[in-house]
């Protein structure tokens, strides 16, 4: 079922001095998407990420869970380097996607950002029409080709499940849609532009339970074509849908593992604690 | 882990705490009762902006409305005519309308009171065998009178009344004199009867014209001399004979100045004589005025001021004249307005004393009160089954006295306090005396009695609108960029230095910028011409290059200035580029001026003048960029984060997430910033008061002034006497500048509200 225990590749986390195993998965180098290493990360004097170090794997579904300012949120979002729009934030370590580290300064963040998609918790379609909203990202991107604009916003319309509910009120505002189409139509927004990761912070806390479960067949769908990393609070989400998971306390990484592990059978008191609800 | 602690034990004693039975009702009730107080204060308040806000409009509609109301005449008090059976030739009444005066045409002088005819007085004039042929008036606020005598001779006679107080009571006695000292003179040495005559008083003396029988046109002028010795004043006459008119006149009129005779005549034409000079006059402009084979002009008069004359027809017609100078500098008798026709033969006409207004009698026994710069017919009413023999009005406009074919006095008052104002006289063009065309001015004052007011209100309006939009042009760019600027890329640090101290600018009083603007600024750019045209280009060239050459700047130096604090750079580039301007400002100009750029604006054929809509827009717009950038600020930094996060996270840069979701989300803010800022300047008067040289033109010359609706109202008011035309005219400037801005924001908010529907996140 998943890669995490095959002996015979030699593992990425070896060459790395004072990793406690626990926390690593074994990954063979083509299977990795992301590489976190030594991340610390700073909000003024407090430090909010400690000593991260994780590998994300490439097309599966990761996801972090932890109390409320466990820092899981912060951590997705230095993968797209949103963080830099804090001021006061300092990071750190290095993040490698593709084996290129993020934060060099040579990096073109925008570019990163196509790169790395992301999805917020609250669905935050702008005020344009649902066609805009989709070419948004293209138009960015200096496509002007209607045609091809036409083909892209039906595409990813189709692979955001929406576009049955859509096809007939493209240039209607994208407001006029519920919670969870908006939320579909954003992540459609997110996959126009063909990233390879995509960050989803908490995507279904805002939506009932009928619009979450259209969401999460939606995300199992897409790591077919891209590496998904899910913040969640709800632990039977993160169950439901991720691969792997990383349970995170205080800045800290206490366990990560694979989902189906981790969930029967944490390595972790504290792990073992918040996931059957003994945590406050 | 404490919580489970603090829940469980309490709860029973917060029952025990909460009030019981009454003392629960009487909470309840007390409750209630702050509710309904607050309700009530709340909507009081509520109401009371409302309503005060209804009291200003109707303050300002009442001070108004009077102008809108037309004028009326009261029923009129008749008597029999005071001074036996002649005919009448003419009627006068005194300003307090005590006393009236009527000349008959055996010579009769009769004074009576109007209001109940009784008689004060009467003389009579001896004619000395002669018989009265012919017969005619000055100005009546002159009170002159003439009669033409069948032996060439002429009566010269003046209506005057003394007012004393004999014991705090006031008395009018009426009098009559003899301007030339005796009451005869002659006129023509031929001793041939004065068919029509005419007579006029000036600055420069007495003249008389008359049409002998045998056709001779004759000018006979008095000129004034005060004797040093004695005081008295001496007359000098002088007569002469001018080229005859090419039919039988039946009108002449002769004007104050006595430079321009006019002769109306049977066949409905009008000639002009140029009489500046006596000797050499010449008939310089003939013209039919009443259109129609059998028309003759019946009655003719000159207005207020002796510049427009007013001709009446056999066919009942009233049409206003004047000289106008055409392109050859020559005047010709141009025909300025129609007046209402009247259904009979005009009969006479009598100008009011102190404005450019008439009244017309005719011969179907109608009143007709007309007013010149309006170019308005009051009323035209039926009074009598007679034909009106005569007609006066009072000094002071408020009543009227005629005389009809029943033998009898008719008086009424009058109620005719604004006839200046028309929707034609404050919107349209109007053709106004010594003037060459029809214009849109405003000019409610001046030095002289016969002065005619002239109020458009266009030159105002527009100048209202031009200082608003360079103060726009001016300010709507650096205030929009600058709160996009500041709201989006300026470090949370700057911005609490930079929103507030431009905050505070707006507490700047206006008074202040518009000294500065008038006294400093005006003249300095004045001098300076090349300067303010250089900053303009410069400026913001110097700035690109500046933020070019910092982006291409080594690292190192880049780390020195903390990120959002790149703008602080710009200050010693935005110094340094306004000391150049001045400095190189006169070498431009005498590199490329020939060493004075006003000068060679005025070469070009450019007005320029020194307090300008450039001053006034850069000063206004001092005033108005802390308004629009306060609120254009507000509307950038509240577009919510999660859609600027939103865009940014899908690969944009700072600019594209400006330029495709941060305005267009505030949009609605920022065009009501720019609406409210636009209310700011159309309403803002300091500056423009003190900035605009308050010359009221109709141009959008950026190098000329403007008078604005709210600088007229500051200037003119104290001036402005209560009730009076012009002062309700002000208070209608008030209200247009009220609606000025009441649509400016009802558009603002509506087009708001639809922005705000389409492009609201919230």
């Amino acid at each position: 079922m998943n890669q995490a225990n095959t002996p015979a590749t030699p593992s990425v986390t070896a060459g790395i001095p004072n990793v406690d195993k626990r926390k690593q998965l074994n990954l063979r180098h083509e299977e990795i998407s992301m590489e976190v290493r030594g991340l610390n990360l700073f909000y003024g004097k407090d430090q909010a990420l400690k000593e991260i170090t994780m590998d994300i794997p490439n097309k599966r579904v990761t996801a972090f869970i932890g109390p409320s300012g466990c820092g899981k949120s912060t951590l997705l979002r230095c993968f797209n380097r949103m963080n830099d729009l804090i001021d006061i934030c300092r990071i750190e370590g290095e993040i490698r996607i593709d084996g290129e580290d993020i934060y060099h300064p040579s990096v073109d963040v925008p570019e990163l950002r196509r790169k790395v998609g992301m999805v917020f918790q609250k669905p935050n379609p702008f005020p344009k029409s649902i066609y805009e909203n989709i070419a948004y990202g293209l138009r960015l991107q200096g496509v002007k080709n209607r045609r091809k604009l036409d083909e892209v916003v039906e595409n990813s319309l189709r692979r955001a499940a929406l576009w049955d509910e859509v096809k007939d009120r493209l240039n209607d505002n994208a407001f006029g849609l519920s919670g969870g189409q908006q939320q579909r139509l954003v992540i459609a927004r997110a996959i126009a532009i063909e990233p390879e990761v995509i960050l989803l912070d908490e995507p279904c806390s805002a939506l009932d339970p009928i619009s979450t479960a259209k969401v999460e067949e939606l995300i199992i769908d897409l790591k077919e074509s891209y590496t998904i990393v899910i913040v969640t609070h709800n632990m039977q989400q993160a169950a439901r849908v991720s691969d792997f998971t990383a349970y995170m306390y205080l800045g800290e990484l206490i366990e990560y593992d694979d989902t189906a592990k981790l969930f029967t059978n944490p390595a972790k008191k504290a792990t073992e604690d918040y996931i059957t609800g003994r945590y406050g | 882990m404490s919580s489970t602690a603090t829940t469980s034990a309490p709860a029973p004693s917060a029952r025990e705490l909460l009030p019981q039975g009454e003392a629960r009702t009487r909470l309840r009730r007390i409750r209630h009762l702050k509710d309904l107080t607050t309700r009530f204060l709340v909507s009081a308040a509520g109401y009371g902006v409302v309503i005060s806000l209804a009291l200003i409009f109707v303050f300002l509609f009442a001070e108004v409305m009077p102008l809108l109301r037309n004028a009326s005449l009261a029923e009129p008090v008749s008597f029999p005519v005071p001074g036996g059976d002649s005919d009448t030739v003419f009627i006068a009444s005194e300003r307090y309308q005590e006393a009236a005066v009527r000349f008959a045409a055996d010579g009769t002088v009769s004074f009576f009171d109007p209001r109940d005819g009784r008689a004060l007085s009467q003389r009579v004039i001896s004619f000395d065998g002669a018989e009265a042929v012919s017969f005619s008036s000055g100005e009546p606020r002159t009170g002159l009178v003439i009669y033409g005598l069948s032996d060439g001779r002429a009566v010269l006679a003046k209506h005057e009344y003394d007012v004393t107080f004999p014991g705090d009571q006031r008395l009018v006695t009426p009098k009559l004199s003899y301007p030339l000292g005796e009451p005869l003179t002659t006129i023509d040495d031929a001793g041939q009867p004065l068919e029509v005559i005419t007579v006029q008083q000036g600055g420069t003396g007495i003249g008389i014209a008359a049409v002998t029988a045998d056709g001779r046109l004759l000018l006979t002028r008095y000129a004034s001399r005060r004797s040093f010795l004695t005081g008295e004043t001496e007359f000098v006459r002088s007569s002469y004979e001018l080229p005859p008119p090419p039919a039988a006149p039946t009108q002449i009129l002769l004007d104050i100045t006595m430079r321009n005779l006019l002769v109306g005549d049977a066949q409905g034409f009008l000639h002009y004589y140029d009489i500046s000079d006596p000797a050499q006059a010449r008939l310089r402009d003939s013209r039919r005025v009443l259109e129609g084979d059998l028309v003759s002009v019946t009655s003719m008069a000159y207005l207020l001021g002796t510049v427009s004359i007013i001709v009446g027809g056999s066919d009942g017609s009233v049409a206003q004249y004047f000289l106008v100078r055409d392109e050859n500098n020559i005047n010709r008798i141009t025909r300025i307005r129609e007046f209402r026709q009247h259904p009979a033969q005009i009969t006479t006409i009598f100008p009011e004393f102190t404005r450019k207004g008439f009244v017309v009698g005719d011969a179907g026994g109608n009143l007709g009160l007309h007013y010149g710069t309006s170019a308005s017919t009051l009323f035209i009413k039926n009074v009598s089954h007679q034909p009106i023999n005569n007609v006066a009005v009072a000094p002071r406009n408020n009543s009227l006295m005629w005389t009809d074919g029943t033998g009898q006095i008719h008086y009424a008052s009058l109620w005719n306090r604004h006839p200046e104002s028309s929707i034609t006289a404050l919107w349209n063009r109007v053709w106004y005396e010594g003037r060459s065309q029809p214009e849109f001015v405003w000019q409610s004052s001046s030095a002289t009695d016969e002065f005619e007011p002239k109020f458009s209100l266009v030159p105002l309006s527009v100048g209202t609108l031009k200082a608003a939009f360079y103060a726009m042009l001016f300010a709507m760019p650096l205030a929009i960029f600058g709160a996009i600027y500041t709201a989006y890329f300026m470090s949370p640090k700057m911005r609490g230095l930079v929103k507030p101290t431009i905050e505070v600018m707006e507490a700047l009083p206006t008074v202040i910028l518009g000294f500065l603007a008038g006294l400093w600024m005006a003249p300095f750019i004045e001098s300076h011409l090349p300067a303010a045209f250089s900053i303009i280009i410069l400026m913001p060239l110097f700035m690109l290059l500046a933020a070019g050459l910092w982006h291409n700047a080594p690292k190192a130096l880049k780390f020195l200035v903390p990120p959002g604090w790149e703008a602080a750079m710009l200050i010693p580039v935005v110094l340094f580029t306004g000391w150049l301007c001045i400095t190189l400002s006169p070498l431009i100009e005498i590199w490329f001026f020939g060493g004075s750029m006003r000068q060679w604006f005025t070469d070009v054929g450019i007005t320029y003048d020194q307090r300008n809509a450039l001053v006034v827009g850069i000063a206004m717009g001092f005033a108005v960029i802390p308004t629009i950038f306060s609120i254009a600020e507000d509307a950038v930094f509240n577009v919510p984060k999660h859609l600027t996060q939103g865009s940014l996270a899908l690969g944009a840069t700072p600019w594209q997430t400006v330029i495709g979701v941060v305005l267009l989300t505030a949009s609605p803010g920022i065009f009501s910033a720019v609406m409210i800022g636009f209310g700011r300047a159309v309403g803002e008067t300091m500056i423009v008061l003190m900035a605009t040289g308050n010359s009221p033109v109709v141009n959008f010359n950026i190098f000329e002034g403007m008078r604005t609706l709210s600088a007229n109202i500051a200037v003119e008011m104290p001036e402005a006497a209560v009730g009076s035309t012009h002062y309700r005219l002000l208070f209608l400037a008030g209200l247009v500048l009220f609606a000025f801005t009441f649509v400016l924001n009802t558009i603002a908010e509506v087009v708001r509200q639809r922005l705000r529907a389409k492009y609201s996140s919230l």
